[in-house]
């Protein structure tokens, strides 16, 4: 059994954010929640994700979570996220238990930011 | 001290044997495998090698060999000194007095004894976390039989004026314990001035071997402990057991090393602990936790609005400490940090740096350049403060 908290997966996230920003004058939201800050920002063209970036204050969980995220909802369409699910991220990860409420923040981020543009809010 | 991927500067939580202690340790496990309590000519040859290792520890403190007791380490000191010394003097009195910040083997051992009907109290240090003498008396009543205060904190660094604490323990007839297991060995000690009763420590602390440390009970009318272990007569019943030869054999040796070089040991912390807190104090929101003329081998500092865990993860490879070592698999801010007066968020980014013996100025000074990249990369990171 590891005594390592930090799966090798979650080590590269964190030591490489290449999604940390925002996408300028994009649509975005900020919530703060469980001790986390986290701001996500998305460019869409023709209903389909082009840009997505985060802002996060929070464990190296959070921040690998939002860097793993945006990467993987670039290319898809907008009107999946007000359904995205964080359960492949938490086994990816992985993330412990302790911290799956962190990772629902990202969640709660991910899918009030899709709805806003679904929305067009 | 750099391994080929980390840098250490935990210190704090333990030192690297010295190797002429593993070198004394190697010699005394080659000259006898006997018990101690043996009466033959190999066990009176292990009796000889606790002896020596005794006059070694004592001739560090100052004191007969005769008033120190073997231990595994410092907490089996603290809890026999603590749990040994208040029971003896129970029935005196039950009011027992002891600090917010000290280590979980004092801590966990007064709530055990409140348990037990004893009555604690709990003195809080002022803001850089040195206890004043005053506060302190105004804690003790007429019935109090027992106190408890550490001399170095494991967190901060902060010294306590234990000669003052001790003087009013005293003049009242008070058991006075002192957990000395980040001071023995790195601060000069001297029990033969110290008003001290009772005083624990630990050999890998100060370079010695885990899994050995002392009790020194002062010859003295009044100071005694009621054993806790039970099941032999080693060291007139007050800790029975077979003694760990090689063990103490180390300790002893760890001491004789120590008592030559503490001044220079001083020297060289301050030196490295001055460039450290200069390289990191301009960042901005940047705290430096406990008292500035603490013990140099120890810089706590926190930073506004930094997630502790990331910061930690940041800093690798650099091998430092949030909150206590002994402590640090729990996200609880440091209770330490928040009796001097910390928020959560401001303990809960607590970083403990603690140099040592082989740290050299490189070290420390890419330690305070990697601290520096690490909060501007965890603040180029983060969000505005949602309102």
């Amino acid at each position: 059994m590891s005594t390592n908290p930090y799966s090798t997966r979650v080590r590269e996230l964190f030591a490489m954010t290449p999604h940390a920003g925002d996408v300028v004058g994009a649509k975005s939201v900020s919530i703060s929640d469980q001790d986390v800050r986290i701001r996500l920002s998305a460019g869409v063209e023709d209903g389909i994700v082009t840009a997505m970036r985060f802002r996060a204050r929070g464990c190296p969980h959070l921040i690998a979570g939002a860097e793993a995220a945006c990467a993987a909802l670039e290319g898809h369409a907008v009107a999946g996220l007000p359904m995205w699910t964080s359960a492949d991220l938490m086994q990816d990860l992985p993330v412990p238990v302790e911290k799956t409420g962190r990772i629902l923040v990202l969640e709660d981020a991910v899918r009030s930011l899709g709805q806003r543009l679904c929305d067009g809010t | 001290m750099m391994t080929e991927d980390y840098i250490y500067l935990d210190y704090a939580a333990s030192t690297p044997v010295d190797p002429r202690v593993f070198d004394r340790m190697r010699e005394c496990s080659a000259a006898t495998c006997a018990n101690p309590s043996s009466t033959h000519a190999a066990g009176r040859m292990s009796q000889d090698i606790i002896a020596n290792a005794a006059t070694q520890v004592a001739d560090l403190l100052n004191i007969d060999p005769k008033t120190l007791i073997w231990t595994s380490g410092a907490t089996e000191s603290d809890n026999l000194a603590i749990a040994g010394g208040a029971r003896y003097r129970a029935h005196r009195g039950k009011h027992i007095v002891t600090m917010r910040t000290e280590h979980k083997a004092v801590t966990d051992m007064f709530d055990t004894l409140a348990k037990e009907g004893f009555e604690v109290t709990w003195v809080d240090p002022g803001p850089t976390g040195l206890l004043d003498p005053a506060a302190f008396e105004a804690a003790l009543r007429d019935d109090t039989q027992f106190a408890s205060i550490m001399f170095v904190n494991n967190e901060t660094g902060v010294i306590q004026d234990i000669e003052a604490l001790g003087n009013i323990c005293r003049q009242r007839d008070i058991l006075f314990h002192v957990d000395a297991a980040q001071a023995v060995g790195k601060v000069r000690i001297d029990l033969g001035k110290l008003p001290v009763d009772l005083l624990s420590l630990t050999g890998h602390k100060f370079y010695g071997p885990k899994g050995i440390g002392a009790l020194y009970i002062a010859d003295r009318p009044g100071c005694h402990v009621e054993p806790i272990l039970f099941g032999g007569g080693q060291q007139r019943r007050m800790r029975p057991g077979t003694l760990p030869t090689e063990l103490v054999a180390g300790l002893g040796m760890t001491a004789e090393i120590a008592a030559g070089r503490i001044d220079d040991d001083l020297a060289h912390l301050r030196t490295l602990r001055h460039a450290l807190w200069d390289g990191i104090r301009h960042i901005d929101g940047v705290t430096l936790n406990g008292d500035p003329n603490g013990f140099p081998g120890i810089l706590n500092v926190s930073v506004d609005d930094i997630e502790g865990e990331s910061l930690l993860l940041a800093l690798e490879p650099l091998l430092v400490a949030t909150g206590s070592a002994c402590n640090s698999k729990s996200q609880e801010p440091s209770y330490v940090l928040r009796a001097l007066g910390l928020t959560d968020l401001q303990a809960q980014s607590a970083i403990r740096f603690s140099v040592g013996r082989p740290t050299t100025m490189p070290e420390v000074e890419f330690a305070a350049g990697h601290y520096r990249a690490a909060i501007e990369k965890l603040r180029e990171l983060a969000p505005e403060v949602v309102t």
